[in-house]
């Protein structure tokens, strides 16, 4: 019996969430990356339960896609977070308020 | 255009018209090598301008034919030079006298001015604008079209201004150049607008056109009557008509021979050439003819009365010029062009001679102007005595000189065609004439020599700056060396020349239809225009009567005040009582400086107020202000929003997401 493409929804939603709360409520930075990365992952997974219930090859193309830019953003992502440490060992993204208007 | 005999072919008109340019370029280019040379280079500009025109007399009035719509007499075209408006020379009776006068006036002028600007800074640059003048005058009356007036108007108010401040370096000369061709380009604006009626009404700027459309009758009256007041405003503005004259008497700040050019050859008697020109038009509109003759007598009355009133020799001339150029307008005004063209050419001999020995005695007196400050000069000076008595006498109109047949003339002319108040004004103004020209001659040459006199015991309320202020300007005669002084002939002789016209020149209208100077006009004019036909109440004789006792009386009065023995023993008592009574509307010459000064002056200045120191400020830069201080807020406004705080801007991405999933999730989903 298939699973309901309702429950894979419902799991991306929620995964997107604390994703999104993570990056909201955390000020640790590589915890804020993470958050970003579970909400790739959350956006994903819609997109292959999309893709799997309508029978649109799109999606899977488009998860590819979604997993090679996370790991450039990845990338980058630790890059900062390595640099602003090494300036300043900041390991909250609150004090780092330099573009400040 | 209608042009009968030599149309195309008249490469004379061009000498006439470019001898003078082409002396202008020389001195100009020339003048620090030419030095003295440069006045006789001059003079032989004129000169052969004014052979040509001798030589070219016989084509002017050998075509004879219908007047009016059609231009007789010699015509060369200059080609379409404006989107397709032919322009040309015309050399029709009407062009000759003019030209006669200015080469031929003009001639002994620039011949006298070698005599009297001897020594000169400036002579070289005197010469060629003196040339450039008569050019420009030459262009406005050679033209046979109304654009190439325009331009010849124009560049005579330029000349104008030129000589008038020739002397720049006096404030007084630079104000009073200033003055002139302002005013000036006032009637310059008025016969370009006159010129955009014409294109539109008859699409040509040809006099031939022009008249053929009136003559056709595709003006409507009130067209018309516009388009005539709008070309009579260039006139006023030109041979300064009230209310545009006060720049004539400022022009005195011009040298000598200036005043005599601008007078008599030149400027202020082109006016009366437009006027004469366009006589179809002022036939056709009666109330053009009403307004010129009524503002042409109002000026003539006005010139004699505030002639009275001047102390400095230059200034009553000027005044007389006025109120002399009055009587040519109210002439051609009213459609006596014959009288009124013939006024013009006696005028210019005797304007000439008195200006020109007013300038012998001016030199003569090191630059002193003022009549109170002379007095006894019939025996130190008798040339230039005999030389104004007989100029004077013309001017008043005493027969036979020349002014008696014009000025009758013209004042019968105006009863004949029924303007009985004009007629009135003009014999009145010819005894005030009588008087002040009397006056300055009795003050002038009569008595005991006043010039060692206290000026102030003479009314003179401040020395200095009576007659021209001569500190300034007889450095330029009292610099140079002595054996730089010319012969005294340089300035005689032509005075003597112009003896022979004021005398003789009005014969040229006795004889009637037999007389010369009809059969020289009837081409142009019809004969109606020269001997105008209508119902008087009295005969010429009896008119002639009037106008000669009224004249007699003027010189009785001003020999009783100024000329007898008592007044002459008392002079320097009876000058300063004068002088310190002078009434302050006379003094302050009606006013219409004053009126000018409030009218337009003061209001225009308002207005440079009103835009420089309030529009400008505050609503230019104003918006200018205004657009800087919001973009300072909406910067603070922006700047607000850059926290600088990750975390506030993911939370901002939230919201905004959100707000997208729900409006596409709720809105755009029905």
């Amino acid at each position: 019996m298939p699973v309901p493409l309702i429950n894979y929804i419902a799991l991306s939603a929620l995964i997107f969430m604390i994703g999104a709360t993570g990056v909201v409520a955390r000020r640790n930075p590589l915890v804020m990356l993470m958050g970003i990365e579970l909400m790739w992952n959350a956006a994903n997974l819609a997109f292959i339960a999309y893709a799997r219930a309508y029978l649109n090859n799109a999606g899977h193309i488009f998860a590819f896609l979604v997993i090679t830019v996370a790991a450039a953003e990845a990338a980058i992502g630790l890059a900062v977070v390595v640099a602003l440490f090494r300036r300043s060992e900041i390991v909250d993204v609150d004090d780092v308020a330099i573009l400040k208007g | 255009m209608h042009v009968m005999g030599l149309d195309g072919q008249y490469p004379l008109l061009f000498a006439i018209w470019l001898a003078p340019l082409v002396g202008a370029i020389v001195i100009w280019a020339f003048g620090p090598m030419l030095r003295t040379w440069a006045g006789p280079v001059g003079c032989a500009a004129i000169a052969v301008s004014f052979l040509a025109t001798l030589a070219s007399w016989g084509d002017a009035v050998r075509q004879t034919a219908e007047a009016g719509t059609t231009i007789v007499g010699a015509h060369q075209g200059l080609g379409a030079w404006l989107a397709g408006f032919n322009l040309g020379l015309l050399w029709d009776p009407l062009s000759l006298v003019w030209t006669l006068i200015i080469t031929g006036i003009g001639f002994l002028i620039h011949f006298y001015s070698m005599g009297y600007m001897a020594g000169d800074r400036g002579y070289a640059r005197f010469f060629a604008y003196m040339n450039f003048f008569v050019f420009a005058m030459l262009t406005l009356v050679l033209s046979d079209n109304f654009v190439g007036l325009l331009i010849g108007w124009g560049l005579v108010g330029l000349a104008s201004f030129f000589l008038i401040g020739f002397w720049y370096e006096r404030p007084s000369a630079v104000a009073a150049a200033t003055k002139a061709f302002v005013m000036n380009v006032v009637g310059d604006v008025g016969i370009m607008f006159a010129i955009f009626i014409m294109i539109a009404v008859v699409g040509s700027v040809g006099f031939g056109d022009a008249f053929a459309g009136v003559a056709a009758h595709k003006f409507s009256p009130g067209l018309l009557y516009l388009a005539c007041g709008l070309l009579f405003v260039g006139c006023a503005a030109k041979s300064a008509q009230v209310p545009l004259h006060s720049w004539l008497p400022d022009a005195m700040e011009g040298p000598t021979p200036v005043s005599a050019l601008i007078h008599a050859a030149t400027m202020v008697t082109a006016g009366v050439y437009l006027i004469a020109r366009c006589w179809p038009m002022w036939e056709a509109s009666p109330d053009a003819r009403a307004l010129v003759g009524a503002i042409g007598g109002l000026t003539a009355l006005l010139g004699a009365i505030l002639g009275v009133a001047q102390w400095d020799i230059k200034r009553i001339l000027a005044y007389s010029t006025m109120s002399q150029i009055g009587y040519m307008i109210m002439g051609v005004g009213v459609l006596a062009d014959g009288a009124g063209v013939l006024h013009f050419f006696a005028h210019a001999w005797f304007k000439a001679q008195l200006f020109l020995t007013a300038g012998i005695i001016i030199h003569a007196l090191h630059n002193e102007q003022d009549v109170r400050r002379m007095g006894g000069l019939h025996k130190r000076a008798p040339f230039a005595f005999w030389s104004m008595t007989v100029a004077t006498l013309a001017i008043c109109g005493i027969p036979p000189f020349a002014g008696f047949f014009s000025k009758d003339a013209i004042v019968y002319d105006t009863l004949v065609l029924g303007h009985p108040v004009l007629y009135a004004v003009g014999a009145v103004t010819a005894g005030i004439t009588a008087y002040y020209m009397f006056r300055m001659l009795f003050v002038t040459f009569f008595g005991t020599y006043r010039g060692d006199v206290d000026p102030s015991s003479l009314g003179l309320r401040h020395p200095e700056l009576a007659g021209t202020s001569a500190g300034l300007v007889a450095h330029t005669h009292d610099d140079e060396p002595a054996e730089e002084h010319p012969p005294a002939w340089l300035m005689s002789a032509p005075v003597a020349v112009l003896w022979v016209g004021s005398i003789f020149a009005g014969f040229l209208i006795v004889g009637g239809t037999n007389s010369p100077w009809y059969k020289l006009l009837a081409p142009v004019f019809r004969p109606a225009l020269i001997f105008p036909e209508g119902n008087a109440p009295f005969s010429e004789a009896v008119s002639t009567a009037i106008v000669l006792l009224l004249v007699l009386a003027g010189i009785g009065v001003a020999y009783w005040r100024y000329g007898n023995a008592a007044a002459l023993r008392d002079a320097v008592e009876r000058l300063r009582q004068e002088s310190v009574r002078m009434p302050p509307v006379l003094a302050n010459l009606f006013y219409f400086d004053v009126a000018i000064d409030a009218l337009f002056v003061r209001p225009a200045k308002a207005l440079g107020f009103l835009f420089g120191q309030i529009f400008d400020p505050l609503v230019i830069d104003g918006t200018v202000r205004e657009a800087r201080v919001s973009a300072v807020w909406l910067g603070h406004l922006f700047r607000s929003f850059q926290t600088g705080m990750v975390r506030a801007y993911a939370l901002t991405i939230v919201f905004g997401a959100t707000a997208f999933i729900i409006y596409y999730a709720v809105v755009a989903a029905r």
